[in-house]
């Protein structure tokens, strides 16, 4: 089997550097890593430097993911040499045997760094996601509500609990988490986005209407959120659509929706699909938005 | 006075101005090191973080609460300032003042400090005024009154010499203060090595993560949310939205 090295043709540099931007930019390409960072850390290691320690951390988060023990439990042993007493380390260590299925002795290395430094968030964190493993939502939910009103700032905490929130179907609680990220992001158009879903999902015409502006939104903030276009034609004809609403209302809401059809032609015709015909399109668009989107509104 | 300019030796200029400025820099980096090295991690309290993320927090719905819908933002507002469960109500803080005598860690902190950064500058200034005496090493490009002449021409007993012209140790002074910059660049922000910073912490008293009142930063936050009124950015997105076309450049790359 040949290496990374020859099979494309890059020197350890190159390798080095492409481990770090996939680190910095959050990426979860565990096989590359696994890949690239286990040729570098065998062939290279001298020459990666202070480098090759933080290398050694993402290549065992990554072989953790491919269930590849035998490498996670080497590097945790060079980083624990390295590094006896650090918390990180024990984290690293919380998460192997995490992976390992061993959630009783997770916690308990967990609990150990807690009593030690308990503002260390990540720590919390992995909690938990031990408990969201095992499958114990409600729970999960109770430790992440406790957790974030200590850590009011933390932003990754809010969109899990609003995954968490609209897997039970708790679209309030879901559409508040959201409008915290919204608040510390308002130049986000996916949170926008994602805002006006659960608002269109939770019905009524108030939602609606909150949809339809939070759609817009989205669109205004990036022109080329398809999703968000899909979504202000579903909200504003379903409006239109509404029996309660006056006639100025409804005039307004057709505008919209004859509005965002337009851009969804003139979308498609960019991509030059030649089988569009706006009549045909407000029942193909209702089939495909359906899909999309997640529950029929209850109007 | 404008009298007529003088001339200096140029090995003034070699063998005082340059090894003043070297010595400077130099003392300066050791004494950035020295100080990573002697100094102790601060124990973060779990309270003080929690307190300053919320006060973060009330400050963005301040920020950017026109983006939410006016009940969330009622809501939250309501959570924040209820006369009678608001959070900045409700929440008072024990704060304990720390009295720098009696305060163990504060005072070691203080020694610590005062070792790395005024004993050597006295030193040091001590040293360059005994050894590089008796001359005029620089002058200062604007002009001086005569009140800075003791001060800055020490060990040059001349009536008549404009105040302009400086002695050593004022030229290690002023290096004292601008290299500040270059350590800036060379060690990246925050350096121990940066000697106007803490003087100014210390002038300000105990500078801590935050402000030793929690509950002065309370009021204040519940004065500021008071006053903020909910004017909501999407009245009217539709109309903003639909007056030109989607640009769909990149959509399909």
């Amino acid at each position: 089997m040949s290496s990374i090295s020859e099979l494309y043709d890059v020197c350890w540099e190159e390798m080095r550097d492409k481990l770090r931007k996939w680190r910095e930019e959050n990426y979860r390409n565990s096989e590359q890593i696994v890949d690239v960072g286990e040729e570098l850390i065998n062939e290279h290691a001298s020459k990666l430097g202070d480098d090759v320690w933080i290398i050694y951390e993402q290549v065992m988060i990554a072989a953790l993911d491919c269930s590849r023990d035998d490498l996670a439990w080497s590097c945790l042993q060079e980083l624990k040499r390295q590094f006896p007493d650090s918390h990180r380390v024990k984290r690293l260590a919380g998460m192997r045997l995490e992976a390992l299925e061993r959630y009783e002795d997770a916690n308990k290395l967990y609990d150990s760094i807690l009593q030690d430094d308990p503002t260390n968030t990540v720590t919390r964190k992995r909690k938990i996601s031990i408990l969201q493993a095992q499958g114990k939502s409600s729970e999960a939910i109770r430790e992440l509500n406790e957790y974030l009103e200590q850590f009011v700032g933390d932003q990754e905490a809010w969109h899990e609990l609003s995954e968490l929130y609209i897997n039970e179907h708790d679209y309030a609680k879901a559409a508040f988490c959201l409008e915290e990220l919204m608040m510390t992001n308002p130049h986000n158009h996916l949170y926008c986005e994602q805002y006006a879903e659960v608002k269109y999902t939770q019905g009524g015409l108030e939602n609606l209407e909150l949809a339809r502006k939070y759609f817009a939104q989205a669109l205004k903030l990036n022109n080329r959120n398809m999703r968000a276009l899909f979504g202000l034609y579903m909200s504003a004809s379903h409006i239109a659509a509404s029996p309660k609403v006056s006639a100025k209302v409804k005039k307004d809401n057709v505008k919209y929706a004859a509005w965002a059809t337009s851009q969804i032609s003139r979308a498609y015709q960019v991509r030059g699909t030649q089988e569009c015909t706006l009549g045909v399109f407000p029942v193909r668009l209702e089939d495909s938005c359906h899909t999309l989107l997640m529950e029929p509104p209850l109007l | 006075m404008a009298g007529p300019e003088l001339l200096l030796d140029s090995s003034i200029r070699l063998w005082v101005v340059l090894p003043i400025v070297f010595i400077t820099f130099f003392v300066g980096v050791l004494r950035h090191y020295v100080t990573q090295l002697i100094h102790n991690e601060k124990k973060v309290d779990l309270q003080q973080v929690s307190d300053s993320q919320v006060l973060l927090r009330s400050r963005i719905l301040r920020e950017n609460g026109k983006y939410l819908p006016k009940q969330s933002f009622a809501m939250r507002k309501h959570y924040f300032n209820n006369p009678e469960t608001g959070f900045f109500k409700k929440v008072k803080r024990k704060v304990i003042p720390k009295n720098p005598m009696t305060d163990t860690s504060m005072l070691t902190d203080m020694m610590k400090g005062n070792l790395t950064n005024v004993l050597p500058m006295i030193l040091i200034g001590g040293w360059i005024n005994w050894a590089f005496s008796g001359f005029v090493t620089t002058k200062v490009p604007f002009p001086l009154t005569l009140r800075f002449k003791p001060m800055l021409q020490r060990g040059i007993e001349l009536i008549s010499l404009d105040a302009s012209w400086v002695s050593s140790a004022s030229w290690y002074f002023l290096n004292v203060f601008g290299l500040r910059s270059m350590y800036t660049l060379i060690l990246g922000q925050d350096n121990a090595a940066d000697q106007s910073r803490i003087m100014q912490d210390q002038m300000t008293g105990a500078a801590m993560a935050m402000p030793p009142d929690p509950n002065k930063a309370f009021k204040s936050e519940w004065e500021a949310l008071e006053i903020v009124e909910h004017k909501w950015a999407l009245e009217n997105v539709e109309e903003e939205l639909m007056c030109q076309d989607l640009n769909f450049r990149g959509l399909f790359s």
